[in-house]
Formats: structure tokens, C-alpha cells, sequence
């Protein structure tokens, strides 16, 4: 299967300031021993990008710009690092990897995993559906649809959510793995422009 | 007083039966880690029917199984004749504002006061 991208990818804006990269091997606990551990590295990251915001703290307006901030990125990698866990390709000893990278006019959040070729397939096709519809709406049909299963569906709620709720631009990346070719992994990106939120810029 | 508590979290329904308090980060892993916590707002939809109070007041995070946990609960309580429901929210927590939206387009007659 080639190498494909969709949405909005690898676009950089402005120079690369300050980035940070956090990498887990799945192999070394089961899945929900680790889930404590995407609340606490989300958090991290979020803690993380205010220290690079600007620290005057002056007035009431600009601390709870960075409290905005802070949340949406600590909102945006634990969804992020949530479907890289739940989505992983297990049997394989790839690493799964959230990154955080900031420059001048936005923050880039983006998780990697590994993933089977036919979970990469599925997750294509919802990508493309979220490329064509409008993300609320179809945001709101999915929360509808969800409410009709007792299971736990694949809905993606969190990638709508993070477009719909907190404004930013997501694109994915899908490559066949260099060792492993039965597998592929993905990134999943999320750019927050610094100026849609409460107009403040680093 | 009925109270489902986590690491992170506590959940209470008060002895009025119809208000629901909630506390700290949600964040479980998914419907069917939430589903005590649904069947305990379920618990609130009785007949004849009551205004029912979701106070958020202190739930500072919820990730989007929570959400999908409180969507449930609102196509229940909007399918339910005659409730009234209210969740109480903070002006201060950015992801009420931005988030608790959704449910209203989901339940119209859903009041949510941010404070």
C-alpha cells in the first residue's frame, strides 16, 4: 500500500520554536494499566506549551488565554493518545509517539501508532467522510447514532470534537512500516492556529 | 446519598434523587467503564417526572466518552415525556462552553447555566 496523506499535514507556519516528543512501548503493560498514563502525559503536555506563552500574566484576559490554551492542547493529546492506544497494532513492537511542537502562529499536536492494514483501511474511510462533511453536523449524527448501541462504537467522537469544539485543523499520514510491511502506521496531526485563540501568539 | 468514585472523579446523586454532582477529571476508557455512572443519571428519570440538575461546576476535564456517556443520557432525558433538565456550568472550565453545545443541539429544550 503506498505512503498517503490527508487534510491538513506537515504544513509548517513560521519558524519551529520549541517541540517535544514522548514515545511508549505498548508491550510493556496492558492497555488499562496504561490508560492512567495518557491523563498524565496529556496533562504534561499541556503544563509543557504555557511555559513557551507569553508570561506576564498581567491581566485577567491573557492568563485565561493560556488556561484556554492549555486546555484545548491537554483536550487534544489525550484523544489523540487515547485512539493511538486503543487502535494499535499490538502485535508488533512499534512504538507509539505523541508529539508537541510549537512555533510562532500554532501549536502541532500529533500522536503515531502502528496499525493493521485493515484498521488503516477503516480509518481511511473515515477520514475522507470527515473531510466532506461538516464536522458539526456530522459530530452531532454520530453522538445521535452512538446513543442507539449499547457497545462502544468506533465513532472517532474525539477527532470531531477536536475539529468542531476546538477549531483545529487535523491531517493524517499513512505509511507502510519499513520492518514490518503487515502493518502500517499513522500519524494523526492537529494544528491549533495561536490566533484563534483569545488572539495570543508566542 | 449515592457516590461512584475513581482516582481521579467522584460522582454523587444527592438525597433530592434528582441532582447529579460531578467532580474532578473524567477520563475513563470507554461506554462501558461509564456505564455506572449512566445507570446512576438513569436513575434520576422517574415518573412523574422532576427537573433534573447535572452540576459541572467542578468537573474541570471529560474526554469524549464522557461526552458520548452525557449524550446518552440527554436522547434518554429527551425521550422521556415531560423532563426538564439543567446542567450547571462554569464560565472558568473552557470546555463547558465549548463542548456542553453539542448536547443542546441533541435536546433543544436543554438549559445549560454558565456562571
Amino acid at each position: 500500500m503506498t505512503n498517503q496523506t490527508f487534510g491538513y499535514y506537515g504544513q509548517e507556519l513560521g519558524e519551529r520554536h520549541e517541540y517535544l516528543t514522548l514515545a511508549f512501548s505498548p508491550l510493556s503493560a496492558p492497555l488499562r494499566s496504561r490508560w492512567r498514563n495518557n491523563g498524565l502525559s496529556a496533562d504534561f503536555l499541556g503544563d509543557y506549551v504555557t511555559t513557551f506563552l507569553p508570561a506576564d500574566g498581567s491581566t485577567a484576559a491573557a492568563e485565561g488565554g493560556q488556561n484556554e490554551i492549555k486546555h484545548a492542547v491537554t483536550y487534544i493529546a489525550n484523544e489523540l493518545l487515547e485512539n493511538a492506544m486503543k487502535y494499535h497494532e499490538h502485535s508488533v513492537d512499534v512504538p507509539i509517539g505523541i508529539h508537541l511542537e510549537l512555533t510562532s502562529t500554532q501549536i502541532t499536536v500529533s500522536a503515531t501508532n502502528g496499525i493493521s492494514n485493515e484498521q488503516a483501511q477503516c480509518y481511511r474511510e473515515f477520514v475522507e467522510r470527515i473531510l466532506q462533511e461538516d464536522p458539526g453536523e456530522l459530530l452531532v449524527r454520530q453522538l445521535e447514532e452512538s446513543a442507539g448501541s449499547e457497545k462502544s462504537t468506533k465513532s472517532c467522537l474525539g477527532l470531531l470534537t477536536i475539529i468542531s469544539d476546538y477549531g483545529a485543523q487535523l491531517g493524517w499520514r499513512f505509511e507502510t512500516h519499513a520492518t514490518y510491511p503487515e502493518i502500517m502506521t499513522v500519524s494523526t496531526s492537529a494544528v491549533l492556529p495561536l490566533k484563534n485563540l483569545y488572539g495570543v501568539s508566542a | 446519598m449515592k457516590s461512584i468514585k475513581g482516582e481521579s472523579f467522584e460522582v454523587r446523586l444527592e438525597d433530592d434523587n434528582h441532582t447529579v454532582a460531578f467532580r474532578g477529571a473524567l477520563r475513563l476508557s470507554g461506554m462501558e467503564d461509564y456505564a455506572p455512572i449512566l445507570e446512576l443519571l438513569k436513575s434520576t428519570l422517574v415518573e412523574p417526572a422532576r427537573p433534573i440538575v447535572l452540576d459541572l461546576r467542578e468537573l474541570d476535564f471529560l474526554n469524549s466518552s464522557g461526552i458520548t456517556m452525557f449524550s446518552r443520557f440527554v436522547i434518554e432525558a429527551r425521550d422521556h415525556t415531560g423532563v426538564d433538565l439543567k446542567f450547571l456550568a462554569s464560565e472558568s472550565i473552557h470546555w463547558h462552553a465549548r463542548s456542553l453545545k453539542n448536547l443542546q443541539r441533541l435536546m433543544p429544550a436543554l438549559i445549560i447555566q454558565l456562571t
